[in-house]
């Protein structure tokens, strides 16, 4: 049984040039999806075959599928219509959710694609889904004359999915939950649809937040009804593990100490510092390693780059501190 | 009753026809096009924004900004003392804006939508309003290195601003508005905004509008109608709690009134848009009425966009009948 400072990743990476081009075709109706589907297997076993080779202790798929976080699920659900494009910045473009009835589960989202990826591999692959406040408010709303109304449907249809992932055997479910931190005032209403998703669950669970105004939202935050909180430290220069002095905290971090936004790598003796500021703070058990977000925004190179010195960072920690 | 815009306009066509920016900016950064030849397409691009305007039957159109990439660079990246840097949110939306920093002192080097005035007056029938970002978007948008205070980076905005303002007056502009909803964050400064906007219209004598919008104004009620601007512009979707504020309203100035939700794709019935005017009559006469999206636009898909400011000039006009 390990003593804590496992590692493991947010959920994308980057889509290479190939799949890239594939999926374009797709688009434009010159591949079929079944030859799509055949490069992005490929893809995820790629990846697979990169985190064991690093000696990642969870492993993710790296959604190589996957376009938007919400508009992924959306497409997949009952309820829904997809927009025309949206910007969201610079040249970036997607297309946005339209919920224009009662949204709900049509069958499993994530399973066959789960399933595919924990056949690679003997280490745990976390079941990855969108959480119900994300995919709300990433969503123009047609139907629901109220928000909270929206999101509970929302909650239920993802609890739903994550019954599937343990039923299958997912040990980590993660309910990915980027927008929850934006409005204060719905933080409420977010945690409460989190803890419908995560209702009678036995994996363990997670979230991944995006900070707001952090102060805001931290009692609401660390309270959360999941077993790990996963922040994006690395970005902040590990400024929020300030907010973690002297409060009682029993839950787990995903501790990120990467951040996925430069193209700079960090140095191993930079990782490093994280990690030991995180233990002045938090019991090794606690601290899962893994970088700021996914790193689907750099290329494959950058973020193999940066998958290496949090490995080896993390292996130095431990050898230093005797964590085993 | 005039019909008008709030800000920007989506980029690209909907339906893939028409002069198309995404690609060619794609297109500019593999070197495929040259400068020149991308500028063609945002000058043919922002025509297009313009007649998609008329066409709707919008009285006081604008460019669509579609020259800009968010809210707040376009102007404040050609200012001295600015560099920019990485991505944030822009407000409680999944948007992103590039963040300015302040190096230095700001100031204002020339025209920076002088230019752009001139363009799209010499293509629209209709009059042509131009946009630009208030002080308060710069400022608390802003890394500041220098000033080490909102206040001080507010009021040297602010007289950028007032230089831009001027020289948009004298190159014929007719109407000059100022966005700036991250006053709504901020009220009890609002013995400094009257300073601010004092700075900012100074010399100015066409007419003037101040549009917030993502809020209500709350605790800014009636004083915000002391400042020295025509026209405020307020969201009635995003800050239902303005329709009980208003009780009375200056009679020699004029509300933009924001009624058609821009950051939703659910259209609002006619009837639903003239029973508002109807409610508002009372307390500001139609014929002081500006009646607009709650913001701008580009949070929808183009043809979204478009249906939502034909709808508005329907009902405008189906007012104009019915309740005059």
């Amino acid at each position: 049984m390990s003593q804590g400072l496992l590692t493991t990743s947010v959920g994308s990476f980057p889509k290479s040039a190939a799949v890239q081009q594939a999926r374009n075709q797709f688009a434009q109706g010159k591949l079929s999806a079944r030859d799509l589907e055949d490069l992005e297997k490929q893809a995820t076993r790629d990846w697979i075959t990169f985190q064991e080779e690093i000696g990642m202790d969870i492993l993710v798929d790296g959604e190589q599928y996957r376009g938007d976080m919400a508009t992924h699920f959306a497409e997949l659900m009952d309820g829904y219509t997809i927009s025309g494009l949206v910007r969201s910045y610079g040249n970036r473009y997607y297309r946005k959710p339209i919920a224009v009835g009662r949204v709900g589960r049509r069958g499993p989202m994530t399973l066959d694609m789960w399933r595919f990826a924990q056949d690679l591999t003997e280490l745990p692959v976390k079941g990855m889904l969108t959480g119900p406040y994300t995919m709300a408010d990433w969503s123009f709303n047609e139907y629901y004359p109220t928000r909270e109304a929206f999101i509970m449907d929302l909650a239920h249809a993802i609890h739903e999915e994550a019954l599937d992932l343990e039923r299958a055997g997912a040990k980590y479910i993660q309910i990915d939950e980027p927008a929850l931190s934006t409005r204060p005032e719905e933080m409420e209403i977010g945690s409460r649809a989190l803890g419908i998703v995560t209702e009678g669950l036995s994996a363990h669970t997670i979230t991944h937040i995006c900070y707001g105004d952090f102060a805001k939202v931290f009692n609401t935050l660390i309270n959360l009804p999941v077993d790990q909180i996963d922040l994006e430290l690395a970005n902040s220069n590990y400024a929020l593990l300030d907010y973690f002095k002297g409060v009682k905290f029993e839950k787990a971090i995903g501790f990120g100490v990467l951040d996925v936004h430069t193209h700079r790598t960090e140095t191993v003796e930079e990782v490093k510092a994280g990690i030991k500021r995180g233990l002045e703070i938090l019991r090794p058990d606690q601290i899962f390693v893994d970088p700021d977000c996914g790193l689907k925004t750099r290329t494959v190179e950058e973020a193999q780059d940066k998958l290496r010195v949090m490995m080896q960072a993390t292996a130095e920690v431990k050898r230093e501190l005797g964590i085993s | 009753m005039i019909t008008t815009v709030v800000g920007n306009y989506p980029k690209v066509p909907s339906l893939g026809n028409g002069p198309n920016m995404r690609t060619a900016i794609s297109r500019f950064d593999q070197g495929r096009i040259t400068a020149e030849e991308l500028a063609k397409t945002i000058d043919d691009a922002s025509a297009d924004a313009i007649g998609e305007q008329v066409q709707a039957g919008v009285d006081l159109v604008s460019d669509g900004n579609l020259r800009w990439d968010d809210e707040i660079t376009y102007f404040t990246r050609s200012l001295s003392g600015v560099t920019l840097n990485g991505l944030l949110r822009f407000f409680d939306s999944n948007t992103y804006f590039r963040q300015p920093v302040v190096e230095g002192p700001i100031g204002w080097k020339g025209p920076v939508s002088v230019g752009d005035f001139g363009k799209a007056k010499a293509l629209s029938p209709k009059p042509v309003k131009t946009i630009l970002p208030g002080p308060y978007q710069i400022a608390f948008h802003c890394q500041d290195k220098h000033y080490g205070d909102p206040g001080k980076l507010a009021h040297a905005a602010a007289e950028a601003l007032n230089a831009e303002a001027r020289a948009l007056q004298d190159a014929g502009a007719g109407f000059i508005q100022f966005n700036d909803p991250v006053l709504l964050q901020h009220k009890h400064r609002f013995s400094e905004y009257r300073e601010l906007a004092r700075k900012m219209t100074e010399g100015i004598t066409v007419t003037t509008a101040l549009y917030t919008y993502f809020g209500d104004i709350d605790g800014l009620y009636p004083q915000l109608f002391d400042l020295p601007f025509e026209v405020f512009g307020l969201d009635f979707v995003w800050g239902e709690a303005n329709f009980n504020l208003l009780k009375s309203f200056p009679s020699d100035k004029k509300l933009g009134f924001g009624i058609a939700d821009a950051r939703n794709t659910k259209m609002e019935s006619i009837e639903d848009l003239v029973g508002q005017v109807d409610a508002i009559k009372m307390v500001v006469p139609m014929d002081r009425l500006y009646l607009n999206p709650t913001c701008g636009l580009e949070f929808l898909p183009r043809a979204n966009a478009y249906a939502k400011l034909v709808r508005l000039a329907e009902a405008a006009k189906r007012a104009q009948e019915v309740l005059s």
